[in-house]
């Protein structure tokens, strides 16, 4: 497997976990790619028209990229605390429809701003680092980040807040917890995350354009959560992976490939309606590994 | 073992596999010959570019074939690898850089302008040589000195329709102009078609803007049929402007249209069908240039396709693996490419392919510094359809 697929995985892995977050307060966002679109423009703009950003043109430095990421998740977070308290008000299918529409809105301006490039977008964006296993360690430190966050997540009351109000929202506020500022918290937390995913990614795919943020991009994303799950954060990230290399991975079954991908994706949720990662299934998991390691523990003391 | 510990377990034994699967850059090892002369396309097979990816196909195909059936690279056969880019960005990036860690000496492809921007700069990075094929933005080969193309720019080729319709009904005066908003193609090439519409005194009544992936064009066609438009001018992909068409058609409109490179492929028959019928396009391409290449070229497609007649797109994509063919077999000559270290055989490779000047299909073309082509002939042809709309052909405007 060469680097620079494993590269694009783990951004996939990246932009699951921000579809997650929002999920896992019980609202179906599907603003993800806007703000990833958003993170790249921040960097893709800096990066070739600011000589601090730039480098030597070719290489630029990677304080600069550190820069970039902090000022496009800020830049998408800013966005998402903005229009968080209206759009959150809608639920379930309302909240993706206008999404949905929040991404389309992004990607007209994203067309039509003077500084934008328009549909070809900002190329020859200079490269932190020489080769693409550069770019996968970066990632690979990010997504660990971003998952012990997740991980975190679960033993604070921040996350029990959210999880209460995905079982049920109007029990949540019965019981004292400020189910608007949660949900926000959710939402800016996934934009902030889906922008510095975003500054990454436009170095790494040198170029950047409007066509990052589509609603097609919506719908991959989300059948990264759908396939691998939506209730644990090892969900997304396996599915961001897992969807991510198969199109790829598919290559020597020549032009078939498209067509076992789309079989993939339908026979994911018909066979695991709950992802392919579930508490069940890690528990069973951890029950089996922690068997044979406490056997292999108990070995000496036996007579 | 707790939950929370086997993810942690599960995280570290992920980060060891991905980092152990790291491929290591061919660049330093010698070409691998063994099997053929390694080259590498780069075509969108899938997506709504395939109408273009298949032409182009077949067009490598023929290629090949004519080389290997001429001796292949001084009695060793040239070897392609042809994979699918989609009709993305990180679809053409992953397939430039699965190509390039194969060991190819040099690539065509990508189908789209928009894919080149992102993709080239890989194999300019690395310093593999890209011949483009089908690129017609502006600023191309200017991305570096690996990366060149056959395809003549829009600038070049696209104004010459616009003088042909006004040739055909010098009283022109009503031109509307649509282009897709999101595509690079697009956008490129409406500014040179609205330039030239300018320059010959037709300022446009209206321009309207589409999206790529949009089916139905009522709403932007009502509104440019308000201006009474008597010359409509397209800067649209195949799919799109196919729909585009038969929609203006059937709304009433009987005017001149003039489509861009876009829609320079017979596979937009099935799309506007009968609708297609006196579409002007540029070519830089003309079956009936009578040069032995051109002869040759069409001799075997024609073998092939049942004496169908060559669209642009192939015989482009004929070229490009033509000129890397000859390149190699001279510099092969020079240097033996058996023996020499990849990365020193490809920048090589690439200076070969600008100093030569090769007779193609297109007629006798070489390249500037910077790997512009440079090619002399262009042909404005006119979509004539058969009664049945079903099938139809280019016939080339004297």
């Amino acid at each position: 497997m060469d680097a620079a697929l494993l590269e694009q995985m783990l951004l996939g892995a990246l932009l699951a976990l921000s579809v997650y977050l929002p999920l896992r307060c019980g609202q179906l966002s599907l603003a993800t790619p806007g703000f990833y679109a958003v993170g790249g423009y921040v960097a893709a703009l800096l990066s070739t028209g600011v000589p601090a950003f730039a480098g030597s043109g070719a290489t630029s430095p990677l304080p600069a990229l550190l820069a970039e990421m902090v000022l496009g998740g800020a830049l998408a977070g800013l966005i998402a605390l903005a229009i968080g308290g209206p759009v959150l008000r809608l639920r379930g299918i309302y909240l993706a429809i206008a999404t949905i529409a929040l991404v389309e809105i992004l990607r007209v301006l994203n067309l039509n701003l003077p500084f934008t490039g328009g549909a070809m977008g900002i190329f020859g964006i200079p490269q932190p680092f020489a080769h693409a296993e550069g770019y996968v360690l970066f990632t690979l430190a990010l997504l660990a980040l971003a998952c012990w966050l997740c991980q975190r997540l679960e033993a604070l009351r921040l996350g029990r807040a959210m999880a209460a109000i995905r079982d049920d929202e109007l029990a949540a506020a019965c019981v004292g917890i400020d189910t608007p500022r949660t949900k926000l918290i959710a939402f800016v937390a996934s934009a902030v995350l889906a922008g510095v995913t975003g500054a990454l990614a436009a170095h790494f795919f040198n170029s950047w354009n409007a066509r990052a943020g589509s609603f097609d991009a919506s719908i991959t994303t989300l059948a990264f959560v759908v396939f691998g799950g939506s209730r644990l954060w090892p969900g997304p990230v396996l599915g961001g992976l897992v969807l991510t290399a198969l199109p790829e991975l598919l290559r020597p079954v020549g032009d078939l490939r498209l067509i076992l991908f789309g079989a993939v994706i339908l026979l994911g949720p018909l066979f695991f309606p709950q992802g392919l990662v579930t508490a069940e299934r890690l528990h069973w998991l951890a029950a089996r590994l922690g068997r044979g390691r406490h056997r292999g523990r108990q070995a000496p003391q036996a007579p | 073992m707790s939950v929370g510990r086997l993810l942690g377990v599960g995280t570290g034994l992920l980060t060891l596999t991905l980092l152990a699967g790291c491929a290591t850059d061919p660049g330093s090892q010698p070409v691998d010959v063994a099997g053929g002369v390694p080259v590498g396309a780069v075509l969108a097979l899938t997506g709504n570019a395939n109408v273009y990816g298949q032409d182009q196909k077949i067009g490598l195909e023929l290629a090949l074939q004519h080389r290997n059936g001429a001796g292949g690279i001084n009695g060793n056969p040239l070897k392609l690898a042809l994979e699918d880019s989609g009709s993305d960005e990180p679809g053409a990036n992953a397939a430039f850089t699965l190509q390039i860690n194969r060991g190819v000496l040099a690539l065509i492809g990508p189908t789209l302008s928009q894919q080149a921007f992102s993709a080239d700069p890989i194999a300019q990075r690395r310093g593999v040589p890209v011949v483009a094929p089908s690129n017609t933005a502006t600023g191309i080969p200017e991305i570096g000195f690996f990366i060149s193309r056959v395809s003549a720019q829009s600038s070049v080729i696209a104004p010459l329709a616009i003088e042909r319709a006004l040739k055909i009904q010098p009283g022109l005066k009503r031109a509307a102009v649509f282009y897709a908003q999101d595509d690079a193609y697009s956008t490129a090439e409406t500014t040179i078609f609205q330039k030239a519409l300018k320059e010959k005194g037709l300022d446009p009544v209206t321009v309207q803007r589409t999206q790529l992936n949009d089916q139905d064009f009522q709403n932007q066609i009502s509104a440019a049929l308000r201006e009474k438009p008597d010359l409509i001018v397209l800067s649209l992909q195949a799919v799109d402007g196919g729909n585009l068409i038969r929609q203006l058609r059937e709304l009433g409109y009987k005017g001149l249209i003039v489509a861009g490179n876009g829609m320079n492929t017979p596979n937009i028959y099935p799309i506007c069908q009968k609708y297609c019928d006196g579409l002007l396009i540029a070519q830089a391409y003309s079956p009936e240039l009578d040069t032995p290449a051109n002869m040759a070229f069409l001799k075997a497609f024609q073998a092939a396709k049942g004496g169908a007649i060559p669209p642009q797109l192939t015989a482009q994509a004929y070229t490009a693996l033509q000129v890397i063919g000859d390149a190699l077999v001279r510099l092969d000559k020079r240097q033996p490419l058996k023996g020499a270290t990849l990365t020193a055989a490809r920048k090589a490779l690439m200076e070969e392919i600008l100093a030569g000047t090769y007779a193609t299909p297109l007629g006798e073309i070489r390249f500037t510094p910077e790997g512009e082509v440079i090619q002399t002939q262009f042909f404005v042809a006119q979509v004539r359809m058969d009664p049945g709309g079903r099938s139809g052909r280019f016939a080339l405007l004297k």
